[in-house]
């Protein structure tokens, strides 16, 4: 493990990334753009540990940006999902090309 | 740490402290004020706000800011002549060490770096610093000295404004006293002058510069209910503004070109002639650029106009900043950025001088006003002293310019002690037998008129004959020059009759007017005792060994030291010409002045004024030259009548489309945002998807444009 570096963890966070990305944009579903965001953070999060167990400097502040990262990822699905309850109760749908009220 | 009291490693931090110090007024009278007025606006209702504003002296302005103001200028003065001494020392010791005195007496660094490190060039910036020379030592000097004086004069002087009422005779009005202000004005006037002074860089002269102007502006308006007052101080203001755009556009151009603007640097620069660097059109217009500044603040044909209407503010002011100081300020850059100055610019400053010492002599001999024709009077001198830079007497020129401060001073504050004395009468014609009244006053102004007649062994005699020998010099090596020779010896004959004209108008004879008369009296000690030691300094400053010998001045001789080497043998000649016939330039001017002093006697001493000298003075000259009426036609009127026709054609434009009207260029600023907006509506869909993508795509083409050109 620790010969492996900090490469191949980059390269995993980075496809996880793109995969958040690319279902938050072909998704309609709004439960579907949850999951890709997870996804996208999760990515980050990946990023961080690996930072901090392959950089010297970063020993401390990846592991406590990564524990920070993942009280964000709930404290965002729960604001999130409560919008979205909101969503459904008024257009009785959970389509987010449905939530197009604010266009100019 | 920077220490600034380390005066044993660096004594020239003496200055910094010296120049910093009249800020400190400024600002607790800032703070003091601002709890003033909060406390005022608070004391009907709040008993602690009625106390706290009792505690500053009620309704009645303190005095206290003007004392404090004048134990910090004191400060500085002390501090200054400390440094005088110590530089003078030193500057004997390491006379073979220039860099050692440099390092000693001058710190520099950058303040604002502009442009990276990247590249070959090396990245330009913006430097802060002093440098102490011999000028720079005894113009801080003279500048605190005149400066303490004058505040202790304004103690007597501005005594009114400490009341809880001021009622204003001329606008005609009442209002609360403004003993504070004053001071506040003043103390800020004081340390960006000596900024200046104290400056080794182009930039940070500019700075000083503007603040001086600002000063300026605030204590002509000082009296902001009178009309002619705020008129006055507007037209100061515009009227620097023009100086200080040329000013500009030649500090733009020595950055551009050299990418440095400390004055060593520049200066080394052309040590051989026009460096590389430079186009030699482009060196003129830097010269001028620059010379364009100095007219301006030191009121010089064309922009000139602004100084007599100056004297609207209070005499003091007059006396420190539009006489002794501020004005000075532009011969002072001139002499500063001597080494910088092409062939062209030397003898358009020359000219320059003439005109304006020509025009505002003439001027001076029919004004009736004694402030105005002490103004002019001013113009003139200044002139003279452009006149010695511009035919090379450096050292002449500069040596007219201390001298000066401490006669006009000594003039000036002398017209105050009189207009205080006769209760705010400043009109020639209504005075007349004041010696009788205040004797102290006159004498001490006696003594002010003969030395800017050039009265031998009083000071200006040793500047001004040194002027006109180099004025002399320089003409003879160019017969085509020679008036620049023969404006000034005339014009040293006019100065000589004007301002004995003012002394006997004013003290001696019968006195004209009862009323003024009855109820004139000498000022009180405050005033007094500035008077008497300007007089002191006006004689007597200017003195070295043998008396006799205009050429052996003391300040001359020290000044002399801090000359900058002049490019090649430009004046050369010219000097050699100088001393030469040194003599006969003394000698015609001294005739000048006697028969310029003896015709005022045969005028205006020895019999009464005729009803016909001292009717209101009309015609071209005591128009100023029409200079105003002109300015007025060109460009106020001009201004009006684009306004007018623009009016006029927006009117009868059709109401849609307004095109190619003024009206017509805004509304279609406003129809392009409106066009605009409705086109970037559409990009706004609410498809969050949609934005998720551009924001993605963007990422991607940023971080590409990164690996392309980020390498």
């Amino acid at each position: 493990m620790a010969d492996l570096g900090l490469a191949p963890f980059q390269i995993l966070a980075a496809f996880l990334f793109a995969s958040g990305v690319a279902c938050f944009v072909t998704k309609r579903n709004a439960i579907g753009l949850l999951m890709g965001v997870e996804l996208v953070l999760n990515a980050a999060n990946l990023n961080l540990v690996a930072a901090a167990r392959f950089v010297p400097g970063l020993r401390i502040e990846g592991q406590a940006f990564a524990v920070m990262v993942i009280v964000l990822a709930a404290a965002e699905a729960a604001v999130a999902l409560a919008i979205f309850l909101n969503f459904y109760n008024n257009h009785a749908s959970v389509d987010a090309d449905a939530a197009d009220d604010l266009k100019g | 740490m920077f220490n600034p009291f380390d005066f044993a490693a660096h004594p020239g931090r003496a200055y910094l402290v010296a120049t910093l110090l009249p800020l400190l007024p400024v600002l607790l009278l800032l703070i003091a004020a601002t709890i003033r007025n909060i406390a005022r606006s608070r004391s009907g209702a709040d008993s602690t706000a009625s106390r706290i504003y009792w505690l500053f002296g009620g309704d009645q302005p303190l005095k206290t800011g003007g004392y404090l103001s004048l134990a910090c200028l004191l400060g500085s003065f002390a501090l200054s002549v400390w440094g005088l001494v110590h530089f003078f020392e030193e500057s004997h010791v390491l006379r073979d060490k220039p860099a050692e005195l440099t390092e000693r007496w001058g710190e520099r660094g950058d303040w604002l770096r502009i442009g990276s490190a990247k590249g070959e060039r090396s990245a330009a910036a913006l430097q802060v610093g002093y440098r102490i020379d011999q000028l720079t030592a005894l113009m801080f000097a003279m500048v605190t000295g005149i400066g303490s004086l004058i505040f202790l004069f304004s103690l007597g002087y501005m005594n009114d404004e400490a009341q809880d009422r001021v009622a204003d005779h001329v606008a005609h009005t009442e209002r609360r006293g403004r003993f504070g202000r004053f001071y506040l004005y003043l103390s800020l006037f004081a340390f960006s002058m000596l900024n200046l002074l104290v400056a080794d860089n182009l930039f940070q002269v500019f700075i000083g510069w503007e603040l001086v102007g600002a000063c300026s502006f605030f204590l002509i308006g000082f009296y902001t209910e009178r009309k002619s007052a705020s008129t006055a101080a507007n037209k100061a203001f515009l009227m620097n503004r023009v100086g200080d755009a040329g000013m500009l556009v030649g500090i733009a151009i020595a950055f551009a070109a050299f990418g440095t603007l400390n004055f060593q640097d520049l200066a080394a620069k052309f040590d051989a002639g026009r460096p590389e660097a430079i186009s030699h059109s482009l060196w003129i217009l830097m010269g001028l650029g620059l010379f364009l500044g100095c007219v301006g603040k030191s009121a010089q044909v064309p922009l000139q106009t602004w100084l007599p209407d100056a004297m609207e503010g209070p005499t003091p002011v007059s006396a420190l900043i539009h006489a002794a100081t501020m004005v000075a300020a532009g011969v002072y850059l001139v002499g500063r950025c001597y080494p910088l100055f092409a062939p062209e610019v030397f003898l358009t400053i020359a000219y320059c001088g003439l005109i304006t010492l020509v025009i505002s002599a003439t001027i001076a001999l029919v004004m009736t006003d004694i402030k105005r024709v002490l103004a002019f009077s001013t113009c003139s001198q200044l002139g003279f002293m452009m006149l010695a830079l511009g035919v090379g007497a450096w050292t002449a020129g500069l040596l007219h310019l201390l001298t000066h401060a401490f006669f006009k001073a000594l003039l000036f504050l002398g017209a105050g002690s009189t207009i205080h004395g006769c209760h705010h009468e400043q009109d020639l014609r209504k005075m007349g037998g004041l010696r009788r009244k205040m004797p102290i006053t006159a004498y001490t102004m006696l003594v002010g008129v003969l030395a800017i007649s050039g009265t031998p062994f009083f000071s200006g005699w040793y500047s001004k004959d040194q002027i006109l020998s180099g004025a002399l010099g320089y003409s003879l090596t160019d017969n085509r020059h020679g008036l620049l020779f023969f404006g000034a010896l005339l014009t040293a004959g006019l100065t000589a009759f004007y301002m004995f004209r003012l002394w006997f108008l004013a003290f001696a004879g019968e006195p004209r007017d009862r009323h003024v008369y009855d109820h004139a009296h000498e000022s009180p000690p405050t005033m007094i005792v500035p008077l008497l030691l300007l007089a002191i300094c006006a004689i007597g400053i200017a003195w070295g060994w043998p008396l006799w010998n205009a050429e052996a001045s003391f300040l001359g001789h020290k000044l002399h030291e801090g000359e900058p080497a002049i490019r090649g043998t430009q004046f050369a000649q010219a000097r050699h010409l100088a001393e030469e016939h040194h003599m006969l330039a003394g000698g015609l001017a001294l005739l000048a002045a006697v028969l310029g002093a003896g015709y005022a006697w045969t005028c205006y001493g020895k019999q009464a004024p005729t009803a016909e000298q001292l009717k209101e003075p009309a015609g071209f000259v005591a128009e100023k030259w029409r200079f105003d009426a002109l300015y007025d036609f060109v460009f106020l009127r001009g201004t009006l009548l684009l306004a007018k026709l623009s009016a006029k054609a927006d009117r009868s434009a059709p109401e849609h489309p307004r095109r190619f009207t003024l009206d017509g260029a805004m509304s279609g600023l406003a129809t392009l945002a409106e066009v605009g907006g409705r086109g970037f509506r559409t990009t706004q869909t609410g498809r969050v998807r949609q934005y998720v993508l551009v924001l993605a795509l963007t990422l991607i083409g940023m971080l590409g444009m990164l690996g392309i050109f980020g390498r």
